[in-house]
């Protein structure tokens, strides 16, 4: 292989380790931007969805107490209002299904659900459930809880994958740092190596050639200069022997 | 000496690795985990370090002894290095110095381990832990000149120098031959291995994995429990049978492949191997029966397997012996300081100078007696130079020095008495576990970074049989 391809071979190596490490960097750095993305579509919005029906739930729960106690117009108001945002926080939760199983905790919360609403669906003011604070407690309340503790069971579901994926994210961040950083230790070795090679093979043949034909100069004996390579300065240091010989041959005729 | 042609061969090696990690990144792509990207990347920079040497500098078909012990010992730090590069691209457990442990553990097929949850390890990167063990195995040296083509003079002066003299004494082929001999022993008992625990009902990448680290005598498993994962005893049958094979001198097993057993137990190395083996297991059966196990099955059961284990220096395990009583403890430690034969994958102080060591002492004691007789000490009807005793006697001595310093030094950094001697002595005789916080069940996560440091330094003198890196860090050596 020529000197020009032997130095060409050297910066194209230190070229290969530093690209592949920038694409590698950059290819993670993409995933960790699309994996926050994918956090905040799927797992947060359900989080949030989630908190929105529990919020739904307490202000039902208050509106129950209301119409118990009798009044009939305010307790209606709340509830419906409740209602229409707890539908609305269960859309968001039905239609953002991401992580396998979730499809059993959101049908869960849909039957919890259907039982509580049966229960203060029809009129409660002015029925006989009025003041009746022990129909409420044995089976309004205990309803309550159990759509409350479906939805807290599809809360943590995402709060346990939303903690894996930023643990999967820090994992992402340091394969993006890691590349750069190893790609730099390796760069600076091989600079080294590349440096005692260029210095070996190519400059200390150029001094010792130089050295030879100064030493012709002054004892006007050729000097034999050795070179292990087979590339383009042993062509020269060959060539320069031959020239050092003819001389001395003319000179002597 | 001539840098330029320690490159070149180091070069060599370095493409062998990359070669394993190709491997594991296949093995990686298969099941499409997250190790295909890191162990592509350190395979393309093994390559490229590797082949750069090789384009530059000219073959030369004679080197020197010197630096013929500089090319083995930078091999084994290079491999060691590269081995570093797809745990910490990877992450999770692995800093930097917790990836040096594992590589430098595995390489010289320690298998020690500083990973709480090795099952967390993706199946490529699982598949490069037990191909490091592999590669260590029987020498990187060895296992690279038995597959490159001939490198002549050259070559030979690498088999000389990686190769224990101790190990060459029943070697009575030519260079080439004995590689070629050695290759065919190791990979037959790998394949052989890998069927007996595919039969017994083991998954094809668990089989080869624990392959790879039974007969390289490692002990790195993909799970975390070690062989006590699968409670089967037919299993631990197959790996106690392979450990086994795996601490008797190739050469000896190579004239059993070719039918000539009664090679194995004409010699007295190999009798002795065998007999301290039993009686270990006999002592050692004897004292857990009742403490902790009830009936004899189970005590001869576990006896068997960790006895063998720590005595061929593979360190895999099927109960956690830690708990075991000190008696029991006490005689494992021998085991661990002993370890198996010379010319094998063993580690340790190895068996040979034992013998060698009780024949120098038979002949002091004689010549205590009769101050003028004329005694020459023989194994097997070979006399033993007095070279060789000296050499004997300074090795294990130089061998118990250094455990005892690494102990000294991981007790000033807080570890227990127990687990920083066990420690130590398990890490010179590339062994694997020890005893107390880093038993059989246990790992080396908790010892200080620094003690992990020293842990390595004492994994490679074990190795490189220690005058290998003492030479390679002493100055002169360079010149």
């Amino acid at each position: 292989m020529g000197i020009r391809a032997k130095i060409l071979l050297g910066f194209l190596i230190l070229a290969t380790m530093l690209f592949l490490a920038g694409a590698w960097s950059i290819y993670e750095l993409r995933t960790v931007g699309t994996s926050v993305q994918a956090l905040l579509d799927d797992n947060y919005k359900s989080i949030s969805a989630a908190r929105k029906m529990t919020d739904a739930l307490e202000r039902q729960d208050s509106a129950i107490l209301l119409l118990l106690s009798g009044n009939w117009k305010a307790g209606r108001e709340i509830i419906q209002s409740a209602d229409a945002s707890f539908q609305q926080g269960f859309d968001i939760a039905r239609n953002n299904v991401t992580i396998p199983g979730e499809t059993a905790y959101v049908d869960e919360i849909e039957k919890a659900y259907k039982n509580f609403k049966d229960l203060w669906v029809r009129p409660i003011a002015g029925t006989g459930h009025e003041k009746k604070l022990d129909w409420y407690f044995q089976q309004v309340h205990h309803a309550f809880l159990e759509v409350k503790l479906a939805v807290e069971r599809l809360m943590a579901l995402n709060d346990r994958v939303m903690y894996q994926t930023a643990t999967d994210l820090k994992n992402r961040a340091h394969r993006a740092v890691m590349p750069g950083v190893v790609a730099i230790i390796a760069a600076l070795v091989f600079a080294l190596v590349f440096n005692y090679f260029v210095n070996y093979y190519l400059v200390s043949p150029i001094i010792k050639v130089t050295k030879a034909i100064q030493r012709f100069f002054e004892t006007g004996v050729p000097i034999e200069v050795k070179i292990e390579t087979k590339d383009e300065m042993h062509r020269l240091a060959t060539s320069l022997q031959q020239l050092m010989t003819q001389s001395q041959k003319r000179e002597a005729v | 000496m001539r840098p330029h042609i320690i490159f070149r061969y180091t070069g060599f090696i370095l493409l062998f690795n990359a070669v394993f990690l190709l491997i594991s990144a296949l093995v990686s792509a298969f099941y499409s985990d997250s190790a295909l990207l890191p162990l592509l990347y350190s395979a393309i920079i093994a390559v490229l370090f590797g082949a750069f040497p090789l384009i530059y500098v000219p073959s030369a078909k004679d080197i020197s002894n010197k630096e013929g012990f500089i090319i083995v010992v930078s091999s084994w730090l290079l491999s060691c290095l590269v081995g570093v590069i797809p745990y910490v691209l990877w992450g999770g457990e692995f800093n930097l110095t917790n990836a040096w442990f594992e590589s430098v553990s595995g390489f010289t097929t320690t298998g020690s381990s500083v990973l709480t949850n090795v099952e967390a390890l993706p199946f490529g990167l699982l598949f490069w832990r037990s191909a490091t063990h592999w590669i260590g195995g029987i020498g990187i040296i060895i296992f690279a000149l038995s597959v490159l083509p001939s490198m002549g003079r050259a070559g030979m002066i690498l088999y000389r120098t990686e190769m224990s003299p101790l190990a060459m004494e029943n070697f009575h082929y030519r260079t080439k031959k004995t590689l070629q001999m050695l290759v065919i022993v190791y990979v037959g008992l790998t394949l052989a291995e890998t069927m007996g625990l595919l039969i017994c009902g083991m998954n094809g990448f668990d089989a080869v994995t624990h392959a790879f680290a039974t007969i390289a005598t490692g002990g790195f498993s993909p799970k975390n429990m070690s062989i006590a994962h699968y409670q089967s005893l037919s299993m631990e049958i197959v790996v106690m049978v392979f450990m086994m094979l795996s601490g008797i001198h190739f050469g000896l097993m190579f004239a059993a492949f070719r039918g000539r057993a009664s090679e194995l137990w004409r010699s007295s190395v190999v009798r002795y191997y065998l007999i301290a083996l039993a009686t270990g297991v006999g002592v050692v059966a004897l004292n857990i029966h009742h403490h902790p196990y009830t009936s004899w099955a189970e005590s001869l059961r576990y006896a068997v397997f960790q006895v063998i284990s720590l005595g061929t220096s593979t360190g895999f395990a099927t109960t956690d012996s830690a708990i075991w009583p000190p008696f029991a403890q006490l005689v494992m430690i021998f085991f661990t300081l002993q370890c198996a034969c010379s010319g094998s994958t063993s580690g340790g102080i190895k068996v040979d100078r034992i013998v060698i060591f009780w024949k120098g002492l038979v002949r002091r004691i004689t010549m205590t007696r009769h101050p003028h007789a004329v005694i020459t000490p023989k194994i097997d009807g070979a006399a033993i130079d007095s070279d060789m005793l000296e050499a004997s006697f300074l090795y294990i001595t130089l061998y118990i020095g250094i455990v005892f310093i690494s102990s000294v030094i991981l007790t000033a950094l807080g570890v227990d008495i127990l687990s920083a001697f066990s420690g130590s002595a398990a890490t010179m005789g590339n062994v694997g576990p020890g005893f107390g916080t880093v038993g059989s069940m246990s790992n080396f996560s908790h010892i200080p970074d620094a003690g992990k440091w020293v842990l390595t330094l004492t994994m490679l003198l074990g190795r490189l049989e220690i005058f290998g890196l003492i030479l390679f860090v002493t100055g002169r050596s360079w010149k």
